[in-house]
């Protein structure tokens, strides 16, 4: 037995010509993509996402490997790590003939050099299992202080932040659109007991508490996305509280009642994809937030731990050499400033794209 | 009767503000506010004492473990023998009477001692960082807001985003590596008071202050437009006031209330970000004790910066609900 398919009329316009239904998100989708610097924005946060996504098929160096030859090198594309490290040498072996009053290398420097030479043509090395020669690597981002490749640790250091940012953004939507949802549409003495619990919980100051819990419970990434996750809900379960409010006594949640849906399914199929604009938005300004999060507690040593590195992290290691090696600086924290400022505009964005005549607009 | 005139005067414009409106409510607003901060400190002490003390580690770790009657002589000094329900109650009679204990690393110093070296530190910085984010945030604000769309406008939205979106652990390395490093304009760490007079507060403040102004002006720049559209300034347009007079005595204070509600996290997210800062710059605050603490697990160290930090912050907010109510007519007292 098949229900018989209802017959939806087409509609059409005075000219008999057919209209389309505009959806909240195409409508959304449309002056967003007027907006030039979200478009921007969207493009870096993809190239972004697809370098940290391919990261172990690039053609990168291996971000754990240490070379201890090839400690702080300088960014270079031309050339070979061994280039740079002889010229060290070099450098170092004259700097001390100098101190010793001599203009010329006498001939130990000159068979220490000789060595080294001959170390760079041949030397290999085995990387992953496959034998290369260690020496003629070029290392465009330069290397850190244990001799390891910055690019592939920026990177790999991208998948870990951008994976922070999107878990502890995902959950915190999932248990503020739950909690939310729940307080708004029983109402009474649960909504009450909640939004006062809610409130509680956003007057304490809670980046304190999660440095507290990440340097006595360990630094794990767990603990982290766990104390990240569980302080930034509340402002996702007020906005969704008060949308389900505002939304509970409309005619079509009348209707899905009278049909005899069940709670559960009035809440979470009906009431709560009409805030999915809110959430979007919100989402997209938390992310780059958790980002920086993440970062700030790395900086204070609390992050991921070795070898493993973050964009924070990466940054936090190199703030006590950045006079000698400040390339190990700059590159880490422009590369994830040029990523929140992508996420920002695009937030930015699509907050205006979703809420036209929005009164918060900054 | 004649009531007696008021004096006009600075000194009147608070009472002047009590007056304007209903006083009863408003007092009464104040005293249930004030009455609500102590359950707020009250769960924040109970938690953080509890989550500090089920961790895994004691303060009295070490990499050569101690003989087990000095560990147990040592445990009975400081009450930690006891069970964990009477040493919270002694920890927290001790704390009504304002004594934070002894610090259990620093074994010569009470943890009073560190606070009261280092608080004012920390408290000048945030205070100074504050006062130059909400200087700036607002005039940049107003400014971008009257000329919009035009270049100062842009120069100062652009600058904003700046701040928005670099994060303040790396504007401090930044500006050290230009101005101290290469330039040798400013030294890299110290403090006021010592050899450099006051130049050492300057990159501290200022890395400190860049994200908040960056959010003030942008919350600035939209209330101002918003307001600049409304009825009421139409109407002063109108009378034909002067465009300054309009900027200054109608628009601003309209235009302040999403500001001042900011305040609150703002100076929250200025404690937390001390901690970063002062870490930086080597600055002697009360922010480089946090993360050390919980390091070390010197339990009543650890609970008095909390402890400190949290009334800080629990007050500013207590504080900015009551400017907030004073400024805004319309807000009910509930």
């Amino acid at each position: 037995m098949s229900n018989p398919q209802p017959v939806i009329p087409e509609v059409v316009n005075e000219f008999d010509q057919p209209v389309e239904g505009v959806s909240l998100t195409k409508d959304a989708w449309r002056r967003l993509k007027k907006n030039r610097m979200a478009m921007v924005g969207m493009v870096i946060i993809i190239v972004y996402a697809l370098l940290a996504l391919t990261a172990p098929i690039l053609p990168i160096h291996s971000f754990r490997t240490q070379v201890s030859e090839h400690r702080d090198l300088p960014p270079s594309f031309t050339k070979t790590a061994g280039d740079l490290w002889c010229q060290r040498v070099e450098n170092r072996l004259y700097a001390l003939a100098a101190k010793d009053g001599r203009t010329q290398l006498n001939e130990k420097d000159l068979a220490e050099l000789e060595t080294i030479r001959q170390r760079v043509a041949t030397e290999t090395a085995v990387v992953n299992g496959k034998e290369i020669m260690i020496h003629q690597r070029r290392y465009i981002a330069g290397t850190d202080h244990l001799g390891r490749d910055l690019l592939s640790r920026i990177i790999y250091g991208g998948q870990i932040s951008i994976a922070i940012g999107l878990i502890g953004t995902i959950t915190s939507v999932l248990i503020g659109i739950a909690v939310g949802a729940i307080a708004g549409y029983v109402g009474g003495k649960t909504d009450y007991l909640i939004m006062r619990f809610v409130d509680v919980m956003y007057g304490m100051p809670y980046m304190l508490l999660v440095i507290i819990m990440m340097a006595i419970f360990g630094r794990n990434i767990f603990n982290l996305f766990l104390a990240l996750a569980l302080v930034s809900w509340l402002v996702v379960a007020r906005v969704v509280r008060g949308q389900i409010i505002s939304l509970k006594n409309s005619e079509f949640v009348e209707a899905a009642r009278s049909m005899g849906a069940s709670q559960g399914r009035i809440i979470f199929r009906h009431l709560v994809p009409n805030t999915a604009g809110i959430i979007i938005v919100f989402a997209t300004l938390r992310i780059p937030a958790f980002i920086m999060q993440e970062s700030f507690l790395a900086f204070l040593g609390l992050g991921v731990s070795a070898p493993f590195a973050s964009w924070g992290s990466l940054v936090s290691d190199a703030v006590e050499r950045m006079s000698t090696t400040p390339w190990q600086l700059f590159l880490p924290a422009l590369t994830m400033t040029v990523f929140l400022f992508a996420m920002n505009f695009l937030g930015d964005g699509l907050r205006d794209a979703f809420d036209p005549h929005s009164k918060n607009q900054l | 009767m004649l009531k007696p005139r008021r004096p006009a005067g600075l000194f009147h414009l608070p009472a002047s503000f009590l007056f304007r409106y209903n006083t009863r409510p408003m007092t009464q607003y104040i005293i249930r506010r004030f009455l609500g901060l102590f359950p707020t400190l009250f769960v924040i002490i109970t938690i953080s004492f509890f989550v500090i003390r089920v961790a895994p580690g004691g303060p009295f770790d070490r990499e050569k473990a101690l003989p087990p009657q000095v560990l147990e002589n040592i445990e009975a000094k400081y009450n930690m023998d006891k069970p964990l329900v009477v040493q919270y109650g002694m920890y927290m009679w001790d704390v009504i009477r304002g004594d934070l204990g002894p610090s259990y690393r620093y074994l010569d110093r009470d943890v009073n001692y560190y606070i009261f070296n280092s608080l004012p530190v920390s408290m000048f910085l945030g205070v100074v960082s504050l006062t130059i984010a909400i200087v700036l945030g607002v005039g940049s604000g107003i400014i971008s807001a009257v000329r919009q769309n035009r270049l100062a406008d842009y120069l100062s939205m652009s600058f904003a985003v700046v701040g928005i979106s670099v994060p303040l652990f790396v504007i401090g390395p930044v500006l050290m590596y230009f101005l101290a490093l290469q330039w040798q304009l400013l030294p890299t760490s110290g403090w006021v008071g010592g050899r450099y007079g006051w130049l050492p507060l300057i990159m501290p403040a200022v890395t400190l202050a860049f994200p908040y102004f960056a959010y003030i002006a942008r919350l600035t720049r939209a209330s101002v437009i918003e307001v600049l559209r409304s009825d009421y300034i139409r109407t002063a347009r109108a009378k034909g006031l002067k465009e300054s007079v309009i900027i200054f005595k109608h628009v601003l204070k309209g235009a302040m209330l999403p500001v001042v509600s900011y305040l609150g996290p703002a100076f929250a997210g200025i404690v937390t970000g001390s901690v970063v800062v002062e870490q930086i710059f080597r600055v002697p605050g009360l922010g480089r004790f946090f993360v050390k603490s919980a390091f070390n697990r010197d339990y009543t160290l650890i609970m008095g910066t909390v402890i400190v930090f949290s009334v800080i912050l629990v007050v500013m907010n207590f504080i900015v609900d009551i400017v907030y109510a004073l400024l805004d007519p319309r807000i009910s007292y509930k």
